[in-house]
């Protein structure tokens, strides 16, 4: 019964979570300063999420295995190739490396 | 940056392709979610219904290792609704480009995912709901069959690393917070900061809330706006 209920409110916090920011604040347009830090969380939260995904918490799923294909998607990236060729050729060489190391 | 390449597509079409890209990511974690959920004793038809209704990789294994590991109810919904938290500020940010009345914007920010939401990014603040909303619908069903397929058959866990599936996710925001490179002013910098900031709170604090407290790192555009 627990487990119902913890999965049933989780589910509902999960929403409220999700829907806050645009039932509340809808299109109304934001103060200058306010618009500005908005603008700026896309960079934040991807850096974030990016660390977050390559290290784990603790530290403790970091696989510097991984790093020779984020810099493939690195270059490719720079190089003008889109966003699937980047992350194929970036897979591809993480396979390569753990199938050498 | 100097780069010579077409601006990147926004819609349902591109939504839909991007979302392929990370259902290949998002299936081994669900299957993951549901093979360890087996494991653990989670009856069959609550994991699967867990994963319907709530379809957050990281508020559901945090869930699930917080209730097996004996925590109170309380406890383990505060531990899933930490690592969740980061959604609101994404929300914040995504308010302004979801239409209509309240309860409909509410309805399409639920389609608010870690990729989805990275991906609907159109620089200065926008974002596409169309592309955001592609990209979920196609990961909604993949996750809910990575789950069914996890409870069903119990992989080893070795088999994501194996195929290097764990470099789609880090490697699909590296190509996206490069993007923000060319869009938003000063993101190397504010990029920088979120890195140093996540990974020293890593060591210390759960993964929702590092990636929580990465967003403070925005407000170093204000010192920005100060000295201008």
């Amino acid at each position: 019964m627990t487990l119902w209920v913890a999965i049933g409110v989780l589910a509902v916090i999960n929403f409220a979570i999700k829907a806050a920011g645009p039932a509340l604040l809808g299109d109304r347009p934001l103060p200058p300063r306010v618009s500005l830090v908005v603008q700026s969380l896309a960079p934040a939260l991807l850096a974030g999420l990016l660390i977050v995904a390559l290290l784990g918490q603790g530290w403790r799923e970091f696989d510097w295995r991984l790093l020779p294909g984020l810099t493939v998607i690195g270059v490719l990236w720079l190089l003008g190739r889109s966003q699937i060729v980047c992350i194929v050729a970036g897979v591809l060489v993480t396979v390569a490396v753990r199938a050498l190391v | 940056m100097s780069r010579s390449v077409t601006p990147p597509e926004f819609g349902w079409r591109p939504g839909l392709r991007t979302g392929v890209g990370l259902g290949l990511a998002v299936f081994p974690v669900a299957l993951s979610f549901g093979a360890l959920a087996t494991t653990l004793g989670w009856p069959p038809a609550a994991t699967i219904i867990c994963s319907v209704i709530v379809f957050s990789a990281g508020a559901q294994l945090a869930l699930l290792t917080t209730l097996t590991a004996g925590s109170t109810l309380f406890l383990a919904l505060g531990a899933a609704t930490l690592i969740n938290l980061r959604f609101l500020p994404m929300g914040i940010a995504v308010a302004g480009s979801l239409k209509g009345p309240a309860w409909k914007r509410a309805l399409g920010a639920q389609t608010i995912l870690d990729g989805s939401w990275a991906a609907a990014y159109q620089g200065a603040g926008r974002y596409d709901r169309l592309t955001m909303f592609g990209a979920s619908a196609v990961q909604w069903p993949v996750w809910i069959l990575g789950t069914v397929v996890g409870v069903v058959t119990a992989p080893p866990p070795t088999l994501v690393a194996s195929l290097g599936l764990d470099l789609v996710f880090p490697g699909f925001f590296l190509v996206l917070l490069l993007d923000t490179f060319r869009s938003t002013p000063r993101a190397p910098w504010i990029a920088g900061i979120a890195i140093l900031l996540t990974g020293g709170l890593l060591l210390v604090a759960p993964a929702g809330v590092a990636v929580l407290l990465s967003s403070l790192a925005a407000l170093v555009i204000l010192i920005d706006a100060e000295l201008a």
